[in-house]
């Protein structure tokens, strides 16, 4: 399991630069953002849309690269690595939760959660046992065999959070990961995430519309074009 | 589920859509395996000898040797034995089943051609022990339905007994296996001396001898010293190997080689073009899983790996099946057609199907590592 909370950043971005081109427009996304994330936090991050809070994630989850400034996680610098360095990134210290799960259809939910330890060297048996766990820790205990569109939206999400979990990263990454679900289901999913965070120490970022969802999080970030405006703690 | 599971549910996730390129492929492996096994087959040249030399007339397959060639052939440096054989063509029953009969001297055949038409002393004995005895190939035997001591009627089509009949009788002393599968057995050897004495014309003359050169001799330059001891005579000689010599009989109807590879490479560009078609567009609908792929950490070589694994396995599938037909068909064919599926060629097809297969899922694994993670994400 990973560390529990420290005040030493985890996450720093400093200075990030991040813009789009739309025909021979250039968008500013992000001019100079800062930003220090200590591992063990919990933090969520809300505004409009088009503030920039899905490019944020997907630079911290290393499938897109800064323009500039410098990303550092732990002990990497996404934004110096090539795209092979971050895929071996992703696949050993990162797991990510989405807002349509995106589960493979043709694989049953054991083998969804399987799959990110396909990249690890480990035998088929480990394999099977760590996910017989993860689905018992999300709840889905001998429901590994079903496929995903047999399952309801809140179940698919607690298989998505246990493929996110099952090489135990030390940060967890949400895409809106409530927002397609009922408000019982969306209850169950942040229980899980707040477990997660109080009793695991994973470290969290979730961008989310929610304010439930938010308040769920440590800390409570809100951006809007490109900075953060203002901080919320939780109580 | 490992790795390759993965690509095996890939590839079945449309299950209809992987069966129809299953049998694409096995079509054409199937196509392959029998052209490839007629062309190794009797039917064929592939199992010809390469060292027996066959000494004909340079005139044409039509015109006979004169049976004294036969000292000057024995005497020849390098030559180990000779043996000689004149053709009897005909057919038994209706016209249209053709019997080829080949008029040899028992002890000399044994000699020279033994080894490679399977004559074990048994058979032999047999034969020599009357002159109107012949032995059967097996897969002229199997396709007539003959049995060692039945009596046979062969009606020539050009050769008439000196009794003016066109009707040869003979017994049948044994049947002969051949040394392998691709060995022509489709025809019968008889007594030369019989037929030399009952025929109307041609007397003591043969339609061609046949050599064994002596161990490391080389048969191209015996060939060629033959040759030349009849260059000035009255009935100069054109002296090939069985396999040269049944390559240019093949080749006077058609080049049969030629026609076999240009079937199975139109065969096999078509397969291509269906199958990498079809696999592109099947990648692309799945830009977006192979995004959530590259999300968890699958990196470029192994969605490459993943997507050439889903080819190979339809190609393995698909050509398994194509040549298990192919083998049952050679099997099924019987004997007349000769067909005979070696085990080269199998190790041929199986180079093929892993070939054709990378080739195949090339070009789909190249567009689905290209696509950036963030693209295809938003292709849902």
């Amino acid at each position: 399991m990973t560390e529990p909370a420290t005040d030493a950043p985890y996450i720093a971005l400093k200075a990030v630069q991040k813009g789009f081109k739309i025909g021979a427009e250039a968008v500013p996304i992000f001019t100079a953002l800062d930003l220090t994330i200590p591992r063990g936090d919990f933090v969520a991050i809300m505004g409009p849309s088009g503030s920039g809070k899905s490019t944020l994630l997907n630079m911290l989850a290393g499938i897109d690269s800064p323009d500039g400034g410098e990303l550092r996680i732990g002990s990497a610098r996404l934004d110096r690595m090539g795209e092979g360095a971050r895929s071996s990134w992703r696949a050993h210290s990162m797991g990510i939760v989405f807002q349509f799960y995106n589960l493979l259809p043709m694989l049953t939910a054991a083998e969804n959660v399987e799959l990110p330890l396909l990249l690890k060297p480990l035998a088929a048996r480990d394999r099977r046992a760590r996910v017989e766990k993860v689905l018992d820790l999300v709840g889905l205990s001998g429901r590994g065999g079903q496929y995903p569109a047999l399952m309801s939206g809140g179940e698919q999400q607690r298989v998505g959070i246990a493929r996110a979990i099952v090489s135990d990263p030390a940060l967890l990454l949400c895409d809106e990961p409530t927002g397609d679900l009922d408000r019982k289901s969306a209850g169950g999913v942040l229980e899980m995430l707040r477990f997660l965070n109080r009793k695991l120490g994973k470290t969290i970022v979730m961008v989310t519309h929610d304010p439930r969802a938010a308040s769920c999080a440590r800390r409570t970030l809100h951006l809007d074009k490109g900075q953060f405006l203002e901080e919320r703690r939780a109580a | 589920m490992g790795y390759l599971g993965l690509a095996r549910r890939n590839a079945w996730r449309k299950p209809l859509r992987t069966a129809l390129l299953m049998v694409c492929v096995a079509i054409a492996f199937l196509i392959y395996g029998l052209t490839a096994s007629f062309q190794h087959g009797s039917q064929g040249a592939a199992g010809a000898s390469e060292d027996l030399l066959g000494v004909m007339s340079a005139a044409g397959r039509g015109q006979s040797l004169p049976m004294a060639y036969l000292p000057r052939l024995e005497a020849a440096p390098g030559v180990a034995a000779v043996a000689w054989m004149a053709r009897l063509r005909g057919f038994a029953g209706a016209e249209s089943n053709v019997i080829a009969v080949s008029a040899a001297d028992p002890e000399r055949l044994a000699a020279v051609n033994g080894p490679e038409l399977g004559l074990a002393p048994g058979l032999m004995a047999a034969l020599t022990g009357a002159r109107d005895r012949v032995l059967v190939g097996h897969a002229l035997a199997e396709a007539q339905g003959w049995a060692p001591g039945q009596r046979i009627t062969v009606t020539a089509f050009d050769t008439p007994t000196a009794a003016g009949s066109r009707d040869w009788q003979f017994e049948i002393a044994g049947i002969f296996e051949g040394a392998g599968p691709s060995t022509d057995t489709y025809f019968v050897i008889a007594r030369y001396d019989y037929v030399n004495a009952l025929r109307a014309r041609g007397s003591d003359s043969v339609d061609a001898f046949v050599v064994r050169p002596q161990e490391g001799v080389s048969s191209g330059e015996l060939a060629r010293s033959i040759d030349a001891l009849f260059a000035n005579s009255a009935a100069p000689t054109r002296t090939q190997t069985e396999k040269q010599f049944l390559e240019a009989f093949l080749r006077q109807f058609a080049d049969v080689g030629l026609i076999i590879n240009l079937v199975v490479g139109a065969d096999f560009v078509t397969l291509l073009m269906i199958v990498i078609n079809t696999l592109v567009l099947a990648v692309r609908e799945r830009r977006f899983e192979i995004g959530v792929l590259k999300t968890l950490g699958f990196s470029k070589r192994r969605i490459l790996a993943l997507v050439l694994a889903e080819t190979l396995f339809i190609f393995a599938v698909g050509g398994g099946i194509g040549l298990a037909l192919a083998k049952g068909a050679t099997l099924l064919a019987g004997a007349s057609l000769g067909l005979v599926l070696a085990p080269l060629i199998l190790g041929k097809a199986i180079a093929l199907i892993v070939s054709l297969g990378a080739v195949s899922g090339l070009i789909p694994a190249i567009s689905a590592i290209r696509s950036p993670v963030i693209t295809a994400l938003r292709t849902r």
